[in-house]
């Protein structure tokens, strides 16, 4: 009785009470405010009016678009006729690095999650020589500016013979060392010592435990790390291009700069800002789509990965 | 087939004899061997888009070897690329662009292949004297020119009519009275732009017959002050002095295309090549722009100065040489120039092209009919000689926008202060490089 | 039991990352040190010059002017985007919005954008003659140029804000949703209302999570590149000069300047500060994280 009585203020209770009334409204079904939509919606609209103005612009052609204004559409609609000419410029290499950019995420997104789960998996229940070391090292690799490994890797890559093909963005993207740090938190609380040393108990081997037990319970984190590594790799555009010097396995982030060059240097490059956009907006709507498809799994991903004080 | 070869083989010796005994230029490929046997790729680096023009006709003439083009990036990033393979010793193209300003930089240390070794010297008759001397290095040559960009001025018609200006400005001193007019337009209507650029300057010192660097091996000197650099420095100050020139606008920007799209931009002192895009730069102005020389010094002068232009050389590391040279000198010299010209519509410096009355009656509604190769081709055959870049301009460009950017945003100090600064930065650079630099 | 059995698994498990991390990681930074030692001449080749990179570094006013820079930048941008990266996670889980799912997307999004069309975005909005900036001060008549060499930083701080609140407040999200609801009801029969539920259980929820934001998006800032660098091309006057930002430098020092050596040097200057700074705050702020 008197454990009960001094752990009654913040203990969560057994046979819990219904909560008095209005006391409590504010917890269960709280009023809706609509100062704080509205305000939160101007956040929104900084969000959006970008996206907002990509799909505008999308539809107008090159001329329309040098004159005129922003937000506006132009005197043509011409999205369908933009994406069409994205398809077909310089004989369709748009298709190519579309495809390119899909093994590139599909492989890298892939490998460097599954990595990062045996790796972060090991950190959280294992114990092995040079630990803290690797763990050390490992987060503070992610300090270290691309600008620092990038021609060094360059250079060793060349040695390899596999710069200019796809390798040369491969491998990098197979480590995913923030994917690392996540799964071991992630390791750490949601795969119960308990289980695994029943297993072991049962004389199942440490591989086959890891695969049947605790994989699955690392699924809302792999979806996380999964999803994350395939943005970045998506988005990835600084190693692309010092890696690869061949269009036909240029990343779609590297092919539109370059057609965004072609207009902005000095020279008879072509004026192509309308394909710019359109391929733009292209190039984002796998991403999108990928995002409102998974939302549940990242979601929940992120709330079990959380750190707690 | 081994008859064939020897008998191929033969043929070549043959014509190479004949060849050497009589003088007369020719257009074959004399003293290079071209292998015709085993199948050959070459890989040919250009952001220019005529080049990919001339590639089946040349692979018509040679089916053993294909030619790819890729676009390895525009320009700067192009280079970097290349300097990368080289360091590298793996992916170097076989050909590779270069706006001629870059050339000094991988042909001094010995980066490009000397040309005179497949008889490229014997070509110098058949380009403008500006293009030639921009891709020989102590008379040898580097690269051959791929297109050509003499400075002209592209005026807006209608622009101009409205203030008051009934022809084109012949001379300086008229291009400043004109300037004022268009100014008095009020709103934001301008003779010209700039924004620091390092080009538009160059190519007034250069008409001007300002010879700012000396390049003479590894020895580099760098003087603004001679006297043709002064007076176009000098000029330019003043229309900056009196708000005569925009300098919030830098050219390739999407301000800049809206500028000469309305019209608030009325000229462009530029490389004639904006004639492929300033149809599309400048949509609602088709029918108004026209091209005319540039103003000179005096009236009835006739010097020229270039702004752009590209060659395209052949790396040392390269291992088709032969190969990369025969269909180097077919798209910038041969069966395929004609191509490119009619094709791609590139503006080359060489003569027979200049000199093709088709070509000189060229016309588009967008220049109202106005026959504009004439005035482009006229304006590359002037162009003055003896220019010479220094070595780093690539570090220089970029250290000039550093140095010249704060001047044209904040008008303090002075376009002379600025040169000066850039000479010293230069120097120091140039020195801490291992070149001689005063 | 087994446990040198079980030690061996654990090395076979790290493995794979390792030996990759190794070839990616360890072996190109070890050379890139080695790199620094040199100097690079376009006439002349490589020689041996020892620590003169550093020195010559810690003389040169351009990286500081840069280092300042993204320093500065940095103690500015990062607590704006994540008070408002908080602000909004708390205001998502009070409930008290209508639209919380298509909020929740709408603020993430912009994360999933690549830099190279971001920017192209915020470069034609932000444009002073043709934007929406430009539409706005023809209509109240003022002159306001985001893109001076005063206010470029600001717009800069813009998109990269837009880029990465979303991002964070998803963490700051699902920390909250970690809350167990009965905390809340205990406190609210204390009598506590929202305000002090949020100052006594929300907030200190929060903790964990900002460590580890605070540390991550400051190591992100300082490595501040794209943005810039794209700008370049689409803006005059903006002041963005080749030494803006370390990073920049380091590129330019490398690409256009071919001092691989020196630029080699700044890189790791860089990322020893950093990493520098993250162990700092990451001390500062919770220990219990890298204990486990």
């Amino acid at each position: 009785m008197s454990s009960t009585s001094s752990r009654a203020r913040v203990a969560p209770l057994r046979t819990p009470r219904r909560p008095e009334g209005k006391k409590l409204h504010f917890l269960s079904s709280p009023k809706k405010s609509p100062v704080l939509t509205l305000v939160t919606g101007l956040f929104v609209v900084y969000c959006l009016l970008p996206l907002i103005w990509l799909v505008i612009n999308s539809t107008k052609t090159q001329a329309d678009f040098v004159s005129t204004f922003g937000l506006a559409f132009g005197d043509h609609f011409a999205l369908w006729d933009n994406i069409v000419e994205v398809f077909t410029f310089q004989g369709g290499i748009f298709s190519r690095w579309l495809l390119n950019t899909v093994i590139y995420v599909v492989l890298g997104a892939g490998i460097s999650t599954f990595l990062a789960a045996l790796g972060g998996y090991a950190l959280a229940k294992h114990d092995f020589v040079g630990k803290r070391v690797f763990l050390l090292t490992v987060l503070g690799s992610i300090s270290v500016p691309g600008i620092a490994l990038a021609i060094p890797q360059f250079l060793l890559f060349a040695q390899l013979g596999i710069t200019n093909t796809p390798w040369a963005v491969l491998i990098p993207s197979f480590i995913n060392p923030f994917g690392l740090f996540l799964m071991w938190v992630f390791s750490a609380q949601a795969v119960p010592d308990g289980l695994l040393e029943a297993a072991r108990i049962d004389g199942a081997g440490e591989f086959r435990i890891f695969f049947t037990i605790a994989f699955p319970l690392l699924a809302p984190a792999t979806v996380t790390v999964l999803l994350f590594s395939f943005v970045s790799i998506w988005n990835n555009y600084f190693l692309p291009l010092i890696m690869l010097k061949d269009p036909n396995w240029y990343p779609l982030t590297i092919g539109i700069n370059q057609w965004n060059m072609l207009g902005s240097t000095a020279g008879n490059g072509a004026l192509i800002q309308n394909l710019v956009i359109t391929s733009s907006l292209l190039t984002i709507v796998p991403l999108v789509i990928a995002f409102l498809s998974l939302q549940r799994y990242w979601q929940s991903g992120l709330a079990l990965g959380a750190i707690k004080d | 087939m081994r008859k064939k070869r020897i008998g191929a083989a033969a043929a070549i010796l043959a014509s190479v004899v004949i060849l050497s005994a009589c003088s007369a230029p020719d257009s074959s490929n004399e003293g290079v061997v071209v292998p015709t046997d085993s199948p050959l790729t070459l890989t040919v680096w250009s952001w220019d888009g005529t080049v990919k023009d001339a590639v089946p006709g040349f692979e018509k003439k040679y089916p053993n070897i294909t030619v790819k083009v890729v676009n390895a990036g525009s320009s700067i990033d192009e280079y970097h690329a290349l300097d990368n393979a080289i360091q590298a010793g793996s992916g170097v193209p076989d050909i590779a662009m270069f706006e001629y300003f870059s050339l000094p930089y991988f042909a001094i240390p010995g980066k490009l292949a000397d040309l005179s070794k497949f008889g490229a010297d014997k070509l110098s008759k058949d380009y403008v004297k500006g293009a030639w001397g921009n891709v020989t290095l102590e008379k040898k040559p580097y690269a051959l020119p791929s297109d050509y960009g003499p400075a002209v001025m592209f005026y807006n018609q209608a622009v101009f009519q409205q203030a008051g200006i009934a022809s084109p400005p012949a001379t300086w001193d008229e291009f400043y009275d004109a300037a004022k007019k268009i100014r008095a337009l009020g709103g934001d209507h301008y003779i010209t732009n700039d924004s620091a650029d390092i080009f538009l300057l160059m190519s007034m010192i250069w008409q001007g017959g300002g010879r700012p660097f000396s390049v003479d091996g590894t020895n580099v000197t760098i003087d603004f002050k001679d006297k043709g650099s002064k007076a176009a420095v000098d000029f330019w100050q003043k229309l900056i002095d009196e708000d005569l020139v925009n300098t919030k606008v830098s050219n390739w920007t999407d301000d800049w295309n809206r500028g000469l799209n309305e019209g608030t931009i009325a000229t462009q002192l530029i490389g004639g090549w904006l004639t492929s895009t300033l149809p599309e730069r400048a949509p609602d102005a088709a029918g108004d722009f026209r091209v005319a020389p540039l103003p000179q010094r005096q009236t009835g002068g006739e010097i020229g100065s270039e702004n752009g232009g590209s060659a395209m050389a052949i790396p040392e590391a390269s291992k088709n040489k032969a190969a990369a040279y025969a269909f180097l000198k077919y798209f910038t010299h041969d069966a395929g120039l004609k191509i490119r010209v009619e094709k791609g519509g590139a503006f080359v410096p060489n003569l027979s092209v200049l000199e093709d009355p088709e070509f000189l009656s060229a016309q588009s509604d967008y220049f109202g009919d106005q026959k504009y190769n004439e005035v482009l081709a006229t304006a590359a055959e002037k162009v003055g000689t003896g220019w010479q870049y220094p070595p780093f301009f690539e570090w220089a460009r970029t250290a000039y926008a550093d140095v010249a950017a704060p001047f044209y945003d904040s008008r303090q100090g002075s376009l002379a202060g600025v040169l000066q600064t850039w000479k010293e930065k230069s120097v120091a650079y140039g020195n801490e490089q291992g070149f001689t630099v005063k | 039991m087994n446990f040198s059995k079980r030690r061996r698994a654990g090395l076979a498990f790290v493995a794979p990352f390792s030996v990759l991390f190794l070839l990616v990681f360890i072996i190109p930074i070890g050379y890139s040190a080695y790199l620094s030692l040199f100097q690079n001449r376009l006439i002349g080749g490589n020689s041996f010059v020892g620590f003169d990179n550093y020195a010559k570094l810690f003389r040169d006013p351009q990286f500081w002017d840069g280092a300042i820079r993204v320093v500065s930048f940095t103690a500015v941008q990062v607590p704006i985007m994540l008070l408002s990266a908080m602000a909004l996670a708390l205001a998502i889980d009070s409930l008290r919005l209508y639209g919380t799912r298509f909020i929740r997307i709408a603020v993430f999004l912009p994360y999933a954008i690549p830099a190279i069309v971001a920017t192209l975005m915020w470069g034609f909005l932000l444009g002073i003659r043709y934007g929406l900036i430009g539409s706005l001060n023809n209509a109240l008549g003022t002159s306001f140029n985001p893109f001076t060499p005063e206010t470029t930083m600001i717009s800069i701080g813009v998109m990269v804000t837009w880029a990465f609140t979303g991002y964070n407040m998803l963490i700051f999200y699902a920390a909250l949703r970690a809350v167990p609801r009965e905390l809340y009801e205990a406190a609210a029969i204390d009598g506590a209302n929202e305000w002090r539920i949020v100052r006594s259980i929300k907030l200190p929820a929060l903790r964990g999570s900002l460590v580890v934001t605070i540390i991550f998006s400051i190591i992100g800032t300082l490595q501040l590149f794209n943005e810039p660098k794209i700008l370049t091309s689409l803006v005059s006057n903006s002041g963005i000069t080749s030494y803006y930002t370390p990073n920049i430098y380091a590129y330019n020092l490398a690409f256009t300047g071919s001092q691989q050596g020196y630029a080699a040097a700044l890189a790791l200057v860089m990322a020893v500060f950093t990493i520098a700074i993250a162990y700092i705050v990451q001390i500062k702020g919770m220990k219990n994280v890298f204990d486990k």
